[in-house]
């Protein structure tokens, strides 16, 4: 027989129909991988496969009788494999066969590299063609070959048969496909119908390897494996030991929910339709992004911009609804000098705008002259406020107490300055984010000026550095103390170290995000000594503190009597020993919990987190080893949590117990509809 | 989503805080997005199982406001000709608003 050199694009033969052929295919191809073959796999023969043509012939017999395109049972061909599928072209593709099989709907070719099939196995794409070859056999792949093939997406194939040192790592290899086979038939749908290639879902967990992390340290032996309902094709998880429900009409597992109700439900129907039905969803949502109907909130401000002359119209509006308002109103974008209107009233003390882009200088201007008896303005996004409004509030706000601008890009440090000294004593918070214009010289104005100021946050202001710091120390009233993203390298731990010990006792919240230098000592030396009240704690993005230097701060602090909030997100290397230490100082009182980004974090350490018995608010973002144990144990544990976020925890499934009332936001089946990945 | 509730009705029934009770179409009601992931939930609530949705901070005038723009948007969602005007009355408009916001997440997560 000819042989055919197989470039990358061959082509494929599937009832006589031409196309190109896909990598798995030629990966197949090139093995002889073929399907069904009644007989079980025997599992070491390596000393027979030295010559191709023995394993043809041992094959002929063998696989007459099973070359329609249907299932099997698992079998293999006393051929080697190389389960390592490391790529190595050779130009041996050896002859094709003829077999004398009445079939006409398969084909195969070369080397026998025969290994278990599964039953449900796809048609079309694992056929591979030999124009040579007249009879064309369907070929199966189990489900480890797949996974193989796919992770390595290589054409080029090794190709063992000649190779006799092969022999013994193919057998092993064999036995391990056959066990994985084995394994993976039982959860899968045995549906012939299903042409599906993406049915062989493969458990992702164990195979996502990173280079200097093993996965292996964070699943001990046992683990639970996460699979798909085979009748909602929801993912969820089988504990380790337990046996979960098995659907009678085809045998697929179930997941808790369909295997409660029993119903023997459209299950047969189901996958059918997911094609269509998939197609219908799109074009739904495609016919929504295109129509033309305004939203109901669009139209609901529309009609409050129109007639926000007739205020009496709008009938008497509570503070909290107002705010509400006003984060829907700025959700949309359409905070202008109309719709602002609204929230301007002389009897407003408080004032919150989430979004003043589209506010000019002189609207901004308007909210002093319409609420002179402002008490705390906050502004958000406020670029467009100039010097000349700010001078404005200063002059005619004269109560103003707290005020908080995000983005003022515009005013310079002389207005700053003429603030303070203005407002002087009566100033009691101040915060600001994203200023480059506000210096040293401002800082330390306000540090003279206000000393009454108990919240100072300071986010994003480029120009700080050591000096600010210094000023800072010397506001004795200072309880909640903020700042934010400073520039990279330009706070130093000992500055902060001084700083933190100067007013850590008032303190009530301490935050030092983004403040990426910070080394161990902030934690040893100023943190655990003086900050005796605090009760929020925020150091996401210390990136450089280490898991001694967390246990350190918090074993036997008993100086302070537990913390409420405690943010170590980005905190990367922190292991499992900082997290039981944080558990076990402030478990009782902690309501909030931030450890995004940490995954070394084992399973052992998040049983700890049921200690957490006030827990509200739990971030456990990339935590990868957050499964469904876990989840379940918390939701007993905490009664009042109300979020969890799990970005990238790949190991919750859409089954994990949850409760009314309690929102998880980021498990992946939630965005991602896992049925057709 | 999970498509396995037993007999799953046309309808569903939307509770206001007052009592009043909305029977509209399943379709419709999937609208918004909150509706739909309270319908659809995993699990065993009663919202999923009966199909029953009440809401305790929606009046009932608001609420029928929100289920008329629902089929007049489901109406006119795939049509070509002129849409007519929705009207809202401007007494109702700020607390449409609100229920609006709430039941209409699928497009805006909370930002603020």
């Amino acid at each position: 027989m000819s042989r055919r050199n197989r470039g990358n694009a061959g082509t494929t033969y599937v009832n006589n129909v031409r196309g190109p052929t896909s990598a798995l295919t030629s990966f197949l191809n090139e093995r002889g991988i073929r399907r069904a073959n009644p007989a079980p796999a025997p599992v070491a023969t390596p000393p027979e496969n030295e010559d191709d043509s023995d394993d043809d012939d041992d094959e002929e017999p063998a696989s007459p009788q099973n070359q329609a395109a249907s299932s099997s049972s698992s079998s293999s061909t006393p051929a080697p494999v190389t389960s390592s599928s490391r790529p190595t072209r050779t130009a041996r593709l050896t002859r094709g066969r003829t077999l004398p099989s009445p079939s006409t709907s398969a084909s195969r070719s070369n080397e026998l590299d025969g290994v278990n099939d599964d039953s449900d196995s796809d048609d079309s794409d694992d056929d591979e063609s030999d124009s040579d070859n007249k009879n064309l056999v369907p070929i199966a792949v189990s489900a480890s070959m797949a996974r193989a093939v796919r992770a390595t997406r290589s054409r080029a194939v090794a190709v063992a048969s000649s190779s006799s040192s092969s022999n013994a790592s193919a057998s092993t290899a064999r036995a391990k496909a056959a066990t994985a086979a084995a394994s993976k038939k039982r959860p899968r749908k045995k549906d012939a119908s299903d042409d599906s290639d993406d049915e062989d879902f493969h458990d992702i967990t164990g195979h996502i390897t990173r280079s200097n992390f093993s996965h292996k340290g964070r699943m001990p032996q046992g683990s639970n494996k996460i699979v798909f309902c085979s009748r909602c094709r929801a993912r969820f998880t089988i504990k380790a030991g337990t046996t979960p429900a098995v659907d009678e009409d085809d045998g697929g597992l179930l997941c808790p929910t369909c295997a409660g109700t029993g119903s023997p439900g459209p299950s047969k129907s189901a996958l059918p339709k997911a094609k269509p039905v998939k197609r219908a969803r799109r074009k739904a949502q495609k016919a929504e992004i295109e129509c033309h109907i305004p939203t109901l909130q669009d139209l609901c401000i529309q009609k409050i911009a129109n007639s926000i002359e007739d205020v009496e119209a709008f009938g008497d509006i509570s503070d909290i609804s107002l705010d509400k308002i006003c984060k829907i109103i700025c959700r949309n974008r359409s905070l202008n000098a109309e719709t602002l209107q609204l929230f301007l009233d002389a009897r407003h003390s408080e004032l919150i705008l989430y979004d003043c882009t589209d506010i000019t200088a002189i609207g901004l201007q308007n909210i002093a002259q319409f609420c002179p008896n402002l008490r705390s303005l906050k502004l958000k996004l406020c670029g467009r406020i100039t010097n000349e409004v700010m001078d404005y509030y200063t002059e005619h706000l004269t109560k103003l107490a707290s005020l908080t601008l995000i983005g003022p890009i515009l005013i310079l440090e002389q207005t700053y300055i003429k603030l303070f000294e203005t407002v002087g004593e009566r100033f009691e918070k101040f915060e600001l984010k994203g200023s480059s214009r506000f210096s040293l010289k401002a800082i330390k104005a306000l540090c003279d000026n206000c000393p009454n100021i108990t919240h100072l946050r300071l986010g994003d202001c480029n120009l700080m550095d050591d000096e600010w710091l210094e000023p800072i120390a010397g506001l004795t009233k200072l309880k909640s103390l903020r700042i934010r993203n400073p520039e990279p390298d330009k706070l130093t731990t000992s500055a902060v170290v001084k700083l933190v010990q100067a007013v850590g006792s008032g303190l009530e919240e301490l935050e030092l995000k983004g403040c990426t230098g910070l080394t161990d000592e902030v934690l040893v030396d100023a943190i655990r000594p003086s900050c005796v009240r605090v009760e929020r704690l925020n150091l996401s993005g210390c990136e450089e503190l280490t898991t001694e230097g967390v246990e350190t701060l918090f074993k036997d602090w008993s100086i302070n009597s537990g913390l409420t909030y405690v943010n170590l997100e980005n905190c990367v290397m922190l292991k499992d020993e900082a997290l039981m230490a944080v558990t076990e100082h402030s478990g009782a009182t902690l309501e909030g919990l931030n450890m995004s980004g940490m995954d070394e974090i084992t399973k052992d350490a998040l049983q700890t987190l049921t200690r957490c018995i006030n827990l509200a608010e739990l971030d456990a973002s990339w935590c990868r080893a957050m499964d469904d144990d876990i989840m379940e144990q918390l939701v007993e544990a905490a009664p009042r949590l109300t979020k969890v976020t799990v970005w990238g925890d790949h190991r919750l499934t859409e089954c994990c117990s949850s409760r009314k009332g309690l929102r998880i936001v980021g498990r992946e089946g939630d965005y991602v509809d896992l049925r057709f990945l | 989503m999970s498509s396995l509730a037993p007999a799953e009705s046309e309808y569903v029934t939307l509770e206001s805080s007052d009592g009043f009770q909305f029977v509209i179409h399943r379709e419709v009601a999937m609208l918004s997005g909150t509706v739909k992931n309270m319908l659809s939930s995993p699990g065993h609530f009663t919202e999923s199982t009966e199909g029953v949705i009440q809401f305790r901070d929606i009046k009932a005038i608001i609420l029928e406001k929100v289920c008329k723009y629902w089929y007049y948007k489901a109406r006119h969602l795939n049509s070509v000709t002129e849409i007519p005007h929705f009207e809202i009355e401007p007494e109702y408009a700020l607390e449409t608003l609100m229920a609006a916001d709430f039941l209409d997440t699928s497009q805006y997560a909370n930002i603020y």
